[in-house]
């Protein structure tokens, strides 16, 4: 008989314990499998979401404080000299106001008006019912208009419908005229908060809500740099156009992120998933030292008939292992609901994009999730291991009889 | 032929208040067809005795020699394999393992010794037809009475067909009429050829072995 077969034999016989282990170790295993989902989520989901938009280039002002950004000025002379750049393949601009949807039977509703020069999107929205904004359908007198779905479903808005809005500025009350939309489409935009009512049109859209008179400048500028040259290239050559821009790439926005606001997510994940290996440890190791303790008399007999050491030490290691590993198994669909859970709750925290995930499944945790496990088994079983292996078998035999 | 011989055997226990010696200035040498038991008062050192020729403990002073190899300068492992091959131990608590049934237990100092697969199923069965158990072989430990159990400790003892079979009051946990069937089954073992030394407190016992020896206070007489 094999040393696994007899651990397997010893973890069915002595039930209570083995599932007091493995439900133990699946808890602990779960909460750890989570800590290591975090340790790399968010950094990986804000990637997905930077990603996504078909632009690998940023484009922003350097005037004003970080929260409170200001628009870059001669936007329309600044697209000209872009889109003219050999590194650059194509460039597109965003505007942004704050709005209200006027309701016929209630109070407005407050709402982020965005314009694009993009009828695409920019990669803001995704997930279309209807059309996007090229669509050349409908009365072409009201400016096309794709909204969040919440906002929909609030105000009942399906595509074909219309509905106004009026642009509020700043510090006043609005002198703007509202404006009709035709609802094109109804979408997710996953860089807005959830529950956010967005409504996104065109450039010319977003002039006429703004009383048929914009200034020249944008909120955020996207660039697609050429295969050829790649986005370090563009980049470099954007920001030598003019000083007061701030440029990034996709990879500098991850890494930026990663370094400052990832950080914290980081160490939390390292401090409690050191926490929970430490907590599987101590459980394997209590119990296998009590199960030992419970048979010793066994195990000296055992000896006593010429059973080798490392018979039942890779025992007992098999039964560490058996042990972890059902517990490290159940781990995984325990671990991947309670982040369901978790995440939802922390996607409640206000401002947080809605395509923003804390916990992100990916192979390094699972191999991770794996070797924290192995590690915590081997570990768990060399003090039970040692007891088994060094125990004097006449002592033990002639206390067993005594006692 | 000598299968075991112990030399003037000392073994001292350090305790914390002061040394105990269990057994003293023994000599004791067991011959093929030997059936020896060892009487005496509980602690006088029969247990001791009996580890220290069984190659489970060493003495302080003293020497054991093993089928002529001298014990004192085998390592552990060896030590092991020689109880594995040529000892078959059978003590007070039978130390069946409870997760495997009667079969297994008889099975298993078999495959540790690496004898092959088809070799083990027929000794096997011959062994629990000989301890007549054979209806049993598919129970677990706590499916079997004492006597069933010491039973197939035996076997278990037997299973490797060592040279020496050692008994450490295999029938005190047993009632009279059970440990009379287990002495009769040592009677059948010594008849087969295996030489037995045991220690007991069961007169009935120790009176069917051919030679009988006492020990007071550590000292074989």
């Amino acid at each position: 008989m094999t040393a696994f077969a007899l651990a397997w034999r010893t973890a069915r016989r002595y039930r209570a314990r083995a599932v007091l282990a493995v439900v133990g170790v699946a808890v602990i295993g779960a909460l750890n499998f989570d800590m290591l989902m975090l340790s790399h989520g968010l950094l990986i989901s804000f990637a997905d979401l930077v990603n996504s938009t078909g632009y690998d280039i940023r484009i922003a002002g350097t005037a004003g404080l970080p929260l409170a950004r200001q628009p870059i000025d001669n936007a329309a002379a600044l697209m000209t000299q872009i889109r003219a750049l050999p590194e650059v393949a194509s460039v597109a601009m965003l505007r942004t106001a704050t709005a209200a949807a006027i309701r016929p039977d209630g109070p407005p509703e407050g709402v982020e008006l965005m314009g694009s020069s993009d009828a695409a999107g920019l990669g803001l929205w995704r997930s279309l019912t209807g059309s996007n904004l090229d669509i050349a359908e409908g009365d072409p007198s009201l400016a096309p208009a794709v909204i969040a779905r919440p906002m929909a479903d609030r105000l009942k808005l399906a595509p074909g419908s219309t509905f106004s809005i009026r642009v509020r500025l700043s510090g006043s009350l609005s002198a703007m005229p509202a404006i009709p939309l035709r609802v094109v489409g109804i979408a997710d935009f996953p860089f807005e908060s959830q529950g956010a009512f967005v409504v996104a049109t065109t450039m010319d859209g977003f002039r006429r809500a703004n009383g048929g008179v914009l200034s020249d400048q944008a909120e955020l500028m996207f660039a697609q740099s050429r295969p050829a040259s790649g986005p370090d290239a563009a980049v470099a050559a954007i920001g030598k156009l003019r000083s007061d821009l701030r440029v990034f790439s996709n990879e500098q926005v991850i890494a930026n992120f990663g370094k400052n606001a990832f950080t914290y997510f980081r160490q939390i994940s390292v401090v409690l998933s050191t926490t929970t290996a430490g907590f599987s440890f101590l459980l394997v190791a209590t119990l296998l030292t009590v199960s030992v303790n419970q048979r010793l008399g066994e195990v000296a007999a055992l000896r006593a008939l010429g059973i080798a050491r490392r018979k039942i030490a890779a025992t007992l290691l098999w039964e560490a292992a058996l042990l972890v590993g059902i517990g490290g198994l159940c781990a995984l669909p325990l671990g991947e609901v309670l982040a369901l859970v978790l995440d939802r709750i922390l996607r409640r925290m206000p401002g947080l994009p809605a395509g923003l995930h804390f916990f992100v499944f990916e192979p390094q945790s699972l191999l991770l999730h794996a070797s924290v496990l192995i590690a915590t088994a081997v570990v768990a079983a060399i003090y039970p291991v040692w007891l088994a292996v060094k125990l004097p078998i006449a002592q033990t035999l002639r206390q067993e009889v005594v006692s | 032929m000598t299968i075991v011989e112990a030399h003037a055997l000392t073994r001292v226990f350090p305790m914390s208040a002061g040394p105990v010696t269990a057994v003293r200035d023994a000599s004791l040498r067991v011959n093929r067809g030997d059936y020896i038991a060892i009487g005496g008062p509980s602690g006088c050192g029969k247990s001791t005795l009996l580890h220290l020729l069984g190659c489970v403990d060493t003495p302080t002073s003293g020497a054991v020699t093993f089928e002529g190899r001298d014990v004192g300068a085998l390592t552990d492992s060896e030590r092991g394999r020689i109880r594995l091959t040529r000892i078959g131990f059978v003590f007070q608590r039978f130390f069946l393992l409870p997760m495997l049934t009667a079969w297994e237990n008889i099975e298993l100092p078999q495959a540790e010794a690496g004898v092959p697969a088809a070799e083990r199923r027929e000794r096997t069965r011959a062994l629990l037809e000989y301890v007549e158990l054979s209806g049993r072989a598919d129970h677990l430990p706590s499916q079997l009475s004492g006597g069933e159990m010491q039973r197939v400790a035996v076997a278990r003892a037997l299973a490797n067909r060592p040279a020496l079979l050692l008994a450490d009051e295999p029938t005190g946990e047993l009632d009279e009429e059970t440990g009379e069937h287990i002495a009769a089954l040592f009677d059948r073992v010594h008849a087969d050829g295996t030489a037995i030394v045991l220690v007991t407190h069961n007169a009935a016992l120790a009176q069917r072995a051919k030679t009988r020896r006492i020990m007071r206070s550590g000292v074989l007489q």
